[in-house]
């Protein structure tokens, strides 16, 4: 099949009522979480995760994926009218988005936001079908060697991308490799780690870990902190950018969208760094950077380019190479799990429509998306209005019979419930959750490999250097690790953490 | 709540916390995977690289906590136990009536006992959202979506 018809069978998968449906409630939902302060893409697909494996895998997928792209629109929408960012990909969108809006642009800061979003969602999801079946077929020549070297580079990279310090990270990561080793052992058939509790010789469910630190530790940390919100909206003016706006506007859309798309593939990034990214690349090349931070529409256009092409691009890794690049990506990949697909080159050989069918709904819900918001804005503004305390309890619902679903037994929810309490405390200790995630996930997956290629050397780990392209992952590893012991990068990567904080 | 930054002082708390968790679960994996096999290289056995990741962690735990003791002092911010010890009996009291009693007694055991964890909360509105969410949980997750778990306790 060329990829002509590829894209075809994508298209006639995506257009199915069910898997439509399911589109635009992902993207529904997605809008949503994304305007909602306080609940973020990640909490959402944890919540949601136990459902879908009630869904046909396709639609399950479909719907995940909407939320994580649809909250890049969301969020933007209260960024720009009330100052307040929905999620974290745009924090740099208020900056000149708000002031705009106060100038009395605010419609023309939205549509220039939404069609951004759309050209650049558009560019990525061509990107993800373009660079899928390439970079599938050189990773069929990976070995078990090619593997370590690669998750390890991953590993580490995506430390270095993530916010907070790098040591910490390393250490989450170290700490969700050794949650995945509970269980039994798959080589040997011995338990290990369990503390002779029955209900984990099959190991830590994900669901578990993910509602623990994800869904119940941010609702008891969002009730500690007793927000005052004081919401003022912007009047809304006419919808359609001044021709001024627009010529402006889309050189900097082309080029968030080049530089989300990069960052996306990166592990570690995704939509947050790509915004911040693009945000200064824009500051750099205007030849009027005294406006940013005044209501400059590049300073919308770019980064709201960016952080979407981000959410999709950080889908190649996942789909080619079965190796999640960020938090997100590592729920998508439970996802997979959950109905036996294991993500990969294979998977795209074998099951095309699974693949080609989601890359063709991304491209569908990011058109329902400029459609849903647009128009609907007041909506969403006034949902804002919505208490907190009218939201948790939803969400601890979601998640108490999300856990209890998987297993049908109490230990599950008395478990996830300790890692609500564990989560609690890393955001004491001001240690980011999501590395640890990454680590679990990938855990079983690095240590069959690193056995598989030790074994298969009789114990010699030449075998990691001896392969060219393990090599090469090899020295790109020493090379991160080298970047980080460097004081001018340290500093660097020190300043540009705090300005996305500030 | 303590003033974050005090002058004077040294240890950046968060990261001796953070050092404390590391060390401990290092700590604790080494003790529960003590009689693991090693195994070689080329025959690794079950407790070869829970070993190496746990003393890893220890190694990593004790470089935050050094680099964190000599720094400027910065306090973790003050824990307010009320909503973290309500949310967590009321996830853990839902699993336990769901199994005896059923998804109705425990999802009002749930929200009701969750709503008291924000001090905002208002009776009628936590009486008309638990009715209103218990109803829309029984009819989606157990008749729609098929979870297996009775409705009623009888």
């Amino acid at each position: 099949m060329n990829f002509v018809d590829l894209l075809m069978l994508g298209f006639s998968e995506a257009l199915t009522p069910t898997n439509l449906g399911f589109c635009l409630l992902g993207a529904l939902l997605g809008t949503l979480i994304g305007v909602l302060p306080g609940i973020g893409p990640t909490a959402t697909i944890a919540v949601l995760l136990p459902i879908t494996f009630y869904l046909p895998p396709l639609a399950g997928l479909i719907m995940l994926s909407g939320i994580y792209y649809g909250a890049q629109y969301g969020g933007s929408t209260t960024a720009i009218l009330v100052n307040l960012p929905g999620e974290a990909s745009s924090v740099v969108t208020a900056v000149d988005g708000y002031k705009m809006a106060q100038q009395g642009r605010a419609g023309s800061a939205l549509a220039v936001a939404a069609l951004g979003s759309f050209f650049a969602g558009t560019v990525a999801t061509f990107g993800i079908a373009i660079a899928g079946p390439t970079l599938s077929s050189f990773a069929l020549s990976f070995g078990p060697a090619e593997y370590v070297s690669l998750m390890l580079f991953g590993l580490l990279a995506a430390t270095i991308l993530a916010r907070g310090p790098v040591l910490k990270a390393i250490g989450m990561i170290l700490l969700g490799l050794l949650l995945g080793m509970v269980g039994i052992d798959a080589s040997s058939g011995e338990e290990r780690l369990t503390f002779t509790a029955v209900e984990l010789f099959d190991g830590i469910d994900f669901v578990v870990i993910a509602i623990g630190l994800f869904g119940f530790s941010e609702i008891i940390e969002n009730l500690e902190n007793v927000e005052a919100r004081g919401v003022l909206v912007s009047k809304l003016s006419r919808l359609w950018p001044t021709r001024e706006d627009f010529r402006r506007a889309w050189p900097a859309v082309l080029r968030g969208t080049g530089v989300g798309t990069l960052l996306g593939v990166l592990p570690g990034g995704g939509a947050t760094l790509a915004s911040f990214c693009a945000y200064s690349v824009e500051k750099k090349v205007s030849k009027r950077p005294h406006e940013f931070g005044e209501g400059a529409v590049e300073g919308v256009a770019g980064p709201e380019a960016a952080n979407n092409a981000g959410a999709q691009s950080s889908f190649i890794p996942l789909l080619t190479l079965g190796i999640p690049s960020n938090n997100m990506m590592a729920m998508m990949l439970s996802a997979f799990i959950i109905h036996g697909i294991t993500p990969g080159p294979t998977v795209l050989a074998t099951q095309p429509e699974i693949f080609w069918g989601l890359v063709a709904s991304m491209w569908i819900g990011n058109l329902m998306l400029v459609v849903i918001n647009l128009p609907l804005i007041g909506v969403w503004v006034k949902l804002l209005t919505v208490p907190y305390r009218l939201m948790y309890p939803a969400i601890l619902l979601f998640c108490c019979v999300g856990v209890y679903s998987i297993n049908n037994r109490i230990f599950d929810v008395a478990l996830a419930a300790g890692f609500g309490l564990l989560g609690y405390a890393f955001r004491k200790a001001k240690c980011e959750p999501g590395p640890l995630l990454l680590g679990f996930v990938l855990g079983p997956l690095l240590e069959t490999n690193i056995r598989r290629a030790l074994t298969i050397s009789h114990g010699n780990p030449a075998v990691f250097v001896e392969r060219p392209i393990s090599l090469v992952l090899l020295i790109a590893t020493a090379g991160v690790l080298l970047l980080m012991i460097l004081p001018s990068f340290r500093k660097t990567r020190e300043e540009a953490f705090q300005e996305e904080e500030a | 709540m303590a003033a974050p930054r005090k002058a004077g002082g040294t240890g950046d708390r968060p990261d001796l916390f953070t050092a404390a968790l590391f060390i401990g679960f290092g700590a604790l994996g080494l003790w529960a995977g003590r009689d693991l096999t090693m195994g070689t290289a080329s025959a690794m056995g079950p407790g070869y690289l829970p070993r190496i990741v746990c003393w890893l962690l220890i190694i990593i735990g004790v470089a935050i906590g050094g680099s964190g003791a000599v720094r400027a002092r910065v306090d973790i911010a003050k824990p307010r136990l009320w909503p973290l010890v309500i949310i967590l009996a009321a996830v853990v009291g839902f699993a336990f009536i769901a199994e005896y009693f059923g998804f109705v007694a425990a999802a009002v055991w749930l929200l009701l006992v969750g709503s008291i964890a924000d001090r905002d909360s208002r009776f009628r509105e936590v009486i008309l959202l638990t009715a209103g969410l218990t109803a829309f949980g029984a009819l989606v997750f157990i008749v729609g979506l098929g979870v297996q778990m009775p409705i009623w306790p009888f």
